[in-house]
């Protein structure tokens, strides 16, 4: 199947940066959402994405303003009866995903592709109440997705593998990285990622060291761009505990993060957006 | 830190994502080749770990699961595709075969 017209539910964090990537490639792109301040701030921050670019050399200002004309901002389902993908990016609630993607269901033809871009819901879960819940596939993009060039194509039980195909076909369309995954708690690198990092924690308290050292061993390693505890600050201590104990609940003791970080949340240090974390950020 | 506690610190992270990314092989997630790429795109790391592991030398890898599994417990216990990969001498990158092929 060709996507020849997409749709983003939420023009959030990431729906707006989901639909500059869908328009950079080319493709007409519906934004969605139901806020209108919302829908406004995710317009200006597409603007921004395409403003950066332009100053960087990377796009002339003139293919700029005709890819950032390909998004078109909306509050109602005009015009999804031709829409051939809609990714869902709403917030995290098992709830709303299920009412939101039922309302879309009505609204496109038989052969849409329905995607999510949940984090950690099950996209079985999420599928239940569609008539045809074969055609919903995970489709997890990365913080930022303007810059992060992986998803995640994430297979529920009931997904049929000729949507799977044509979810890989169109991320690799847009210039990304696509793998097939089978769904399971975390996915595939939160999981394997959020294993390393319980591990590090758990060698910091034995060894007796200090995050700081731990972080620049890392990054001289050459391991990973940055050491786990900044990279924690910067995905938010909070997102990362809950994403832990998802996984703790599935798994096990392996993905027991102790009390360093919970004990930092206590204290309202919740990572770079509260100002601090396992480090100080100014400014 | 210590040299020597640099070492048990990057072999334990490393290893640790390694254990994860064999479960995620044996419980069908995703392929291998599909894993390392997946963590190089997704989490930034330099090397896939089934590719780091191969590189390494999957016996190695394996004797050093066993010395972490007796210091720290089960966690480290060495999966049976990694002993069965060892055994039938595909250890990697140097013997040409291991979780990938070259
Ligand atoms: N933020 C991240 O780092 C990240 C990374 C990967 C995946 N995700 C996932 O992406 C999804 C969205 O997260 P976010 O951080 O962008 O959230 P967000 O809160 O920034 O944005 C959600 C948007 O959805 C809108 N919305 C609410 N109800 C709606 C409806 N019925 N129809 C259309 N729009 C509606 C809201 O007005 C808001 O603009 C979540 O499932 C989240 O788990 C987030």
């Amino acid at each position: 199947m060709y996507v020849f017209k997409a749709a983003v539910l939420g023009a959030g964090t990431m729906g707006a940066e989901i639909a500059q990537v869908i328009s950079l490639s080319g493709l007409p792109v519906v934004l969605k959402d139901v806020d209108e301040g919302q829908l406004g701030r995710g317009m200006a921050h597409i603007r921004e994405i395409y403003g950066r670019r332009v100053q960087r050399g990377r796009l002339t200002e003139h293919d700029a303003e005709d890819r950032l004309a390909l998004v078109q901002p909306q509050l109602d389902y005009k015009g999804f009866s031709d829409v051939d993908l809609v990714i869902e990016a709403v917030p995290e609630k098992l709830a709303l995903k299920q009412a939101v993607l039922g309302e879309v269901e009505a609204q496109v033809s038989m052969t849409a592709l329905l995607a999510t871009n949940t984090s950690a819901l099950p996209v079985t879960e999420i599928g239940q109440s569609l008539a045809r819940p074969q055609r919903l596939v995970g489709m997890h993009f990365f913080f930022p997705a303007s810059v992060m060039k992986l998803v995640e194509v994430i297979a529920g039980e009931r997904t049929d593998e000729e949507y799977i195909d044509s979810a890989i076909e169109f991320v690799e369309s847009i210039r990304r990285v696509g793998v097939r995954v089978r769904e399971c708690p975390g996915f595939l690198v939160n999981r394997i990622l959020m294993a390393g990092l319980a591990e590090v924690l758990r060698a910091e308290r034995d060894l007796s060291l200090e995050p700081r050292e731990i972080d620049a061993v890392v990054a001289a390693s050459k391991l990973a761009p940055m050491g786990p505890y900044a990279l924690a600050d910067a995905l938010g201590l909070d997102i990362a505990q809950d994403v832990a104990q998802t996984l703790q609940a599935a798994y096990g003791e392996r993905f027991d993060l102790g009390d360093r970080i919970a004990n930092l949340i206590a204290q309202g240090k919740r990572g770079a957006k509260t100002g601090e974390g396992f480090y100080t950020y100014t400014g | 830190m210590t040299k020597d506690q640099e070492t048990e610190l990057l072999d334990r992270f490393n290893l640790a994502v390694f254990l994860e990314a064999v479960r995620c092989l044996d419980e069908n997630v995703s392929t291998a080749r599909e894993i390392d790429i997946a963590m190089r795109a997704g989490a930034g790391l330099s090397e896939g770990p089934l590719g780091r592991a191969d590189k390494v030398g999957l016996d190695k890898v394996l004797a050093r699961l066993e010395e972490l599994e007796a210091r720290w417990g089960d966690r480290f216990h060495p999966p049976e595709r990694l002993r069965a990969l060892v055994a039938s001498g595909r250890t990697g990158v140097a013997a040409g075969r291991g979780f990938l092929e070259y």
